[in-house]
């Protein structure tokens, strides 16, 4: 007897609704996941004159090969690195001196990524190359 | 490639640049001083600065000349293109942000939809100076091939540069070709007619104090 199998057309349903909601899962991990990280989207900057730099933190340091927090997140002391990390800080909290001095912001951003990228001979480099429209 | 390309045009071949516009624009306006010591002695005996700024003033002040009122279209042409021209590349924000992170300086920018504009007025300003140049009999006569070029070394680094802010195909490329060509541009200025931008106060104040001191007339 086959009376307690579910019938074809309910098995496709079950299944459909099976990987919608598998799909629904990964994606709201990924939401919520605070180390996936797509953009760099500083709310320190209150209007912005250029798309949000395309950024998958995961993938970049992978292929970059940095393990080492400290390389971008970093701790200066009297102008010397040291080998603390400011994960966890916000950019702006040193790099900000006052409310209209979002240009001292963008110049580091700027100093950091395409600085790294020039001296790896690595990555982007024009404007274009990272603000993405 | 493209980063030892950057890194030459943003570096070294920028200094050389700066270099060669500053010290041949000193040097032009130097050997043009000692060839009017030489040649034009005469005109020293009633240059004046009065005169000469009075003229400079009426010349900069848009239909502030008797030829300018003549000439409507080409005087309203000319007044948005040089203005256009100066005020796009240094108050460019893009450029401003290169700026402050070379030296720590910054100023007010203009909003990017209003420099890129300006720039394609810069762009159709080269157009009608060349048609002028084509289909004016009196203009078409004074021309010569470097007066096209000229239009073509200013033309090339706007259109480029507004290439690279609106990210057209290959733009990394367009990158690179603003930043020679723009590089290129400044280094002809004093060597081409574009070196009027340093003679045109003495061509203007030796006019304004032939006029004003020796005729007793207007120069505008």
């Amino acid at each position: 007897m086959i009376k307690h199998k579910l019938s074809y057309r309910k098995q496709k349903i079950f299944s459909g609704v099976a990987v919608f909601v598998f799909f629904l899962l990964i994606l709201a991990l990924r939401a919520f996941s605070t180390d996936y990280i797509e953009t760099v989207d500083d709310p320190a900057f209150e209007k912005r004159i250029r798309p949000a730099v395309v950024f998958y933190h995961d993938d970049h340091n992978d292929r970059a090969g940095i393990d080492d927090c400290s390389v971008c997140h970093h701790v200066y002391e009297n102008g010397i690195k040291t080998a603390d990390m400011s994960v966890g800080m916000a950019c702006s909290d040193c790099h900000m001196s006052g409310p209209a001095a979002a240009p001292d912001l963008i110049r580091v951003y700027h100093l950091q990524c395409r600085g790294c990228h020039l001296s790896e001979q690595a990555g982007p480099v024009t404007c274009g190359g990272c603000h993405k429209k | 490639m493209m980063h030892e390309l950057y890194g030459f045009l943003r570096g070294p071949m920028l200094w050389v640049a700066l270099l060669v516009f500053f010290g041949g624009s000193g040097y032009r306006v130097a050997a043009m001083w000692r060839l009017a010591r030489k040649k034009d002695a005469v005109i020293f005996n009633y240059s004046s600065g009065y005169y000469a700024l009075r003229s400079i003033f009426h010349w900069l002040l848009p239909f502030g000349s008797r030829n300018m009122r003549n000439h409507p279209v080409m005087t309203v042409v000319a007044f948005v293109f040089h203005i256009c021209l100066f005020l796009v590349p240094l108050f460019l924000s893009a450029h401003i942000i290169l700026i402050k992170e070379s030296w720590n300086v910054s100023w007010p920018w203009l909003p990017d939809h209003a420099a890129d504009a300006m720039t394609w007025m810069v762009v159709a300003g080269c157009g009608f100076f060349a048609a002028r140049r084509i289909i004016q009999p009196d203009v078409r006569y004074l021309t010569s091939t470097s007066d096209y070029l000229i239009l073509a070394a200013i033309a090339v680094p706007f259109v480029s540069g507004t290439w690279a802010f609106h990210q057209w195909p290959a733009f990394p490329a367009a990158t690179l070709v603003h930043m020679a060509s723009a590089e290129i541009l400044l280094m002809i200025i004093p060597f081409t007619r574009l070196s009027h931008m340093l003679f045109f106060p003495f061509t203007r104040g030796y006019m304004g104090s032939e006029f004003g001191a020796v005729r007793k007339a207007r120069d505008w």
